[in-house]
């Protein structure tokens, strides 16, 4: 299903602005620990994009861009968040008990990886599944131009 | 121990992933399993019987002090032998009474699964897994009685069974948790029968002992037992007489001496129920014509006095109850696989009709000879010794006790010559008497022969076992004086032996009573009936219930929640005193403010939707300019984003309504609630100006961001770690929404999906 009408503005404005959008979600991921941002604004990023590419190309093209079946992206997102607050149990650590690791990477220099991002991962994943179950969802329940019907408040 | 319980699982996975390929060896793989648990059992008995205690703890979450802790002593010992024998016993009758299928070999590897989950219960210390292996059994024992899936009566059985257990399972871990957390321990060998008596013990001990009594079908939850009799035969064997519905006996034993030491009303709680089944039970059993209910009803009457005996929490009731548990596992497992047998073989099982299997069948007629000696007492029998321990005992308590008991084992006589005289004597029905083809099978019967046997020779030789229920009782204090020997001599309990058979034998051979019993009115109302009538009652009343608060109107819901979120909070700001008014903000604060003022407005005039949401928009990204401006770039941030994405998808849902709203008339309810509204968040904004909490919790999280969650953004800090449980919460229910919102237009989308195809 597309929608009702097809424009080339935006569709070539989807094409330039796409690279950023998921580049600046993946970012927003990225640094949330340090700086604003995190997995939920990650992900809403990402919904953006979902909804801009659903309103160029229809739900074809947002499954083209986006591979994944909303469920198993929330699922997996759910799981990750569920075991991250779990495992540290089974390691004799706390409930949700985070731990870190500092690696040196050349040029960039020493990167901590805290594994409470993995649970902010989990975070992304889920949000960005419920906007892809949301955008399509509502997208296909499309209009019924046709129906000129007593409004409800 | 704990690999005795995996293994019985393991052997359970295997029985039923290989179930195409395993045939009629199903069940002698599944006996591998009782198998190692009565090796076991017995290769421990050494120590067991000298009192000592076998432990294992295994450690599985560390950190929250959950551990494995199974414990063996010689109580347990007495339920892994019965378990072991007769499950070794029945899963060889088994392998003969079913056919190869796959749903045989399913069915095998369920009850080996129910025969770990019983082991489990037996070794369990904690009482937390005492719980989960409990509520195992009365899974696996769903499934067990629902094998005959296809009929409407086994299904509902199954329910029947599992709603009455499973309900009072839920009771059972309640009193287990309230009895843990009074005696400051989950371990029961480390429970001490200084237990204080009080409400909360009481409750404790009553939750309980009403889990005990739904598990081992104690009146008035015993209807659920004979209904569960539509399970195949070698089912009702295992778990319907010989083990499951001891696991409420074996409870009441565990705790009976606490509760009596704790309580004064537990022995002649027990006492009551228990003789009530007893009789009800007994009593029952002469009205039927099935033979395996007659047997069902016999095992909820003798439950009902395994119940009083070893739940009493006394010395000598224990050692008897223990003696009778052990007598009673190895002759009803033994008559229950001797009626599949005849079932098999005649295709009926009813008493009225079956003629004949004495010359046809003579090792089955054995059998059940021997096995209902043992039930009915006769003397050289162990059932005889085990009862004369327990009237023993019995006669201690007073005559109340002794006469009823007495009573209702003439009961257990007389419905034993009934089994007896209705298997195998004439058919007494004018209809066509079914007989049996002559020839021995002995797969079939030869474990019950054994088990029959088994309750001769123990019998003859009591004094064998009399060490094991000694030190089985040794947690209960006082001391056994009752003896278990195959002849008492002329001691009280004697005589009331003798006449419980002697009035049991009258009865039976008096034809005029027997008859008046079998067809009197039935003038309790019958358990399952009540039952049924119980669930209907609840079911429509559940009906009732949602339909009054769900009633599907949106206002209704919408004004319900704004009342409720208006009213309790506002309750507590009423004590809020000196309110002040805040100085107004900044330039560019009171500017967008302004914006918010003037966008809300406009949203209640317009009267296109499209605008109406553009304005709900302005509102929400005004509010993310004075976050921004407050200091909060993390919340601005997303208070933008879900707004975008929010008027994205308010978009989408606006292609399917009207363009315009519709002339609303004002009603003064929806007016009333909106100005409550309105009038509470404005004095709510007042408030939280005019108070400045102490930044405790502020000052703590900023320390500790860095230094222990290694990270500088402490909103982000606070969501996936400090209050990471939260934001689980939060997630989950954000999951839960998105499905159910793209539930709500799933049926739009299908249907447009059909049309496109068209």
């Amino acid at each position: 299903m597309k929608p009702a009408r097809h424009s080339t503005i935006l569709d070539a404005g989807i094409a330039v602005v796409s690279g950023p959008i998921l580049v600046f979600s993946i970012y927003l991921l990225a640094a949330g620990h340090n700086q604003p941002g995190g997995g939920f604004a990650g992900g809403l990023v990402a919904g953006v994009f979902i909804l801009l590419a659903w309103a160029g190309g229809g739900t074809a093209l947002v499954n083209r861009l986006i591979p994944f079946r909303s469920s198993a992206l929330m699922g997996t997102g759910l799981s990750i968040a569920a075991l991250t607050a779990i495992v540290p149990l089974f390691l004799g650590l706390g409930f949700l008990e985070s731990g870190y690791v500092e690696i040196d990477v050349p040029v960039v220099g020493t990167v901590k990886l805290v594994s409470a991002v993995l649970f902010d991962l989990g975070v992304y994943l889920l949000v960005i599944g419920m906007a892809l179950r949301l955008v399509v969802g509502l997208g296909e329940a499309a209009p019924s131009v046709e129906e000129p019907e007593e409004g409800h408040a | 121990m704990l690999a005795l319980v995996v293994g019985h699982a393991l052997l359970a996975l295997v029985l039923v992933s290989a179930r195409h390929r395993v045939g009629r060896s199903a069940f002698l793989i599944g006996a591998l399993g009782p198998a190692a648990t009565l090796g076991y059992a017995i290769t421990r008995l050494p120590e067991t019987l000298d009192g000592a205690t076998i432990t294992s703890r295994v450690a599985w979450v560390p950190s929250l002090d959950l551990t494995f802790d199974l414990a063996l002593d010689a109580y347990g010992s007495v339920f892994l032998l019965v378990i072991g024998g007769a499950g070794v016993a029945i899963f060889l009758h088994a392998a003969r009474y079913f056919d190869g299928s796959a749903k045989a070999a399913t069915f095998a590897g369920t009850m080996t699964l129910f025969a770990g989950a019983m082991t489990g219960i037996v070794v369990s210390d904690h009482l937390l897994s005492v719980f989960v292996f409990w509520e195992l059994t009365t899974i696996t024992s769903y499934l067990l009685i629902g094998y005959s899936d296809h009929l409407a009566r086994a299904r509902s059985a199954a329910l029947h069974a599992a709603l009455v257990t499973g309900a009072g399972g839920l009771a059972l871990l309640g009193g287990l948790v309230i009895l843990a957390q009074e005696s400051g321990t989950y371990l029961i060998s480390e429970m001490s029968a200084t237990l204080e008596a009080g409400p909360v013990t009481t409750v404790a001990f009553a939750l309980i002992l009403l889990g005990a009594i739904t598990k081992s079908a104690q009146f008035p939850f015993h209807g659920w037992l004979p209904g569960a009799m539509a399970a195949p035969t070698p089912a009702s064997a295992f778990l319907h007489s010989a083990t499951m519905v001891k696991a409420g006996i074996f409870l009441v034993g565990k705790v009976g001496f606490l509760a009596v030491a704790a309580t004064e009303w537990w022995f002649t709680t027990v006492a009551v129920i228990g003789f009530t089944t007893m009789i009800i039970g007994g009593w029952t059993a002469l009205r039927q014509n099935d033979l395996k209910l007659l047997l069902a009803y016999g095992t909820v009457s003798q439950l009902g006095f395994l119940f009083v005996l070893i739940g009493a929490g006394e010395r000598n009731l224990v050692f008897g109850g223990l003696a009778l548990l052990v007598a009673h596992a190895a002759f009803k497992a033994s008559l229950f696989m001797t009626v599949g047998v005849i079932d098999k073989l005649t295709g009926t099982r009813d008493l009225r009709l079956l003629d004949g299997l004495r010359t046809s069948q003579p090792v089955v007629f054995w059998t059940a000879i021997a096995a209902t000696a043992s039930m009915s007492a006769l003397p050289l029998t162990f059932g005889f010794a085990a009862k004369e321990a327990a009237f023993d005992a019995l006669i201690d308590r007073g005559p109340t006790l002794i006469i009823v008991a007495t009573l209702a084992s003439a009961l257990t006589v007389t419905y034993s010559i009934r089994f007896l005289v209705g298997a195998f004597g004439a058919a007494s029905s004018r209809e066509e008497p079914a007989t049996a083809p002559t020839g021995t099978r002995w797969g079939l019967i030869g474990p019950a022969s054994v088990l029959a046997a088994v309750g001769i020779g123990l019998g003859l030789v009591p004094s064998w076992t009399k060490g094991l229920f000694e030190s089985a009782g040794a947690a209960v204090p006082g001391s056994v004086s009752s003896k278990l020997a195959v002849w008492p001599g002329f001691v009280p309990a004697l005589a009331f032996s003798l006449a419980s058979l002697a009035i049991g034998a009258a009865i039976a051979f008096t034809p005029r009573l027997i008859d008046a019993i079998s067809g009197s009115q039935q003038t309790l109302p019958a358990a399952d009936a009540v039952f049924a009538n119980s669930v209907r009652r609840l079911i429509t009343g559940a009906d009732r219930v949602s339909g009054t608060i769900q009633n599907g109107s949106l206002p209704a819901y919408l004004g319900t929640i704004l009342f409720v979120a208006v009213a309790l909070p506002m309750t507590a700001l009423v004590d809020v005193q000196d309110l002040e008014v805040p100085a107004i903000g900044s330039g560019i604060e009171t500017l967008i403010a302004l914006v918010i003022l003037a966008a809300t407005i406009g949203l209640v005039g317009v009267r296109r939707r499209f605008a109406a949401i553009i304005l709900l928009g302005a509102v929400g990204y005004g509010l993310a300019g004075l976050y921004l401006l407050l200091g909060g770039p993390d919340l601005a941030v997303t208070q933008l984003l879900v707004e975008t994405l929010v008027i994205g998808l308010f978009a989408l849902v606006l292609r399917r309504l009207p363009a315009g709203f519709a002339r609303l008339r004002l009603q003064p309810i929806r007016v009333a609630v909106a100005a409550a509204v309105a009038t509470f968040v404005f004095i709510l904004g007042l408030g939280f100006a005019s108070t400045t909490p102490e930044p405790v919790a502020t000052q703590e999280y900023l320390a500790r961001s860095v230094s222990e969650a290694q990270g500088q953004n402490v909103v982000n800090v606070i969501l996936v770690d400090f209050r990471g449980l939260d934001t689980l919460g939060e997630i989950t229910v954000l999951a839960i929404a998105a499905i159910g919102a793209a539930g709500l237009v799933l049926p739009i989308v299908r249907a447009n999906r059909e049309e496109d195809a068209a």
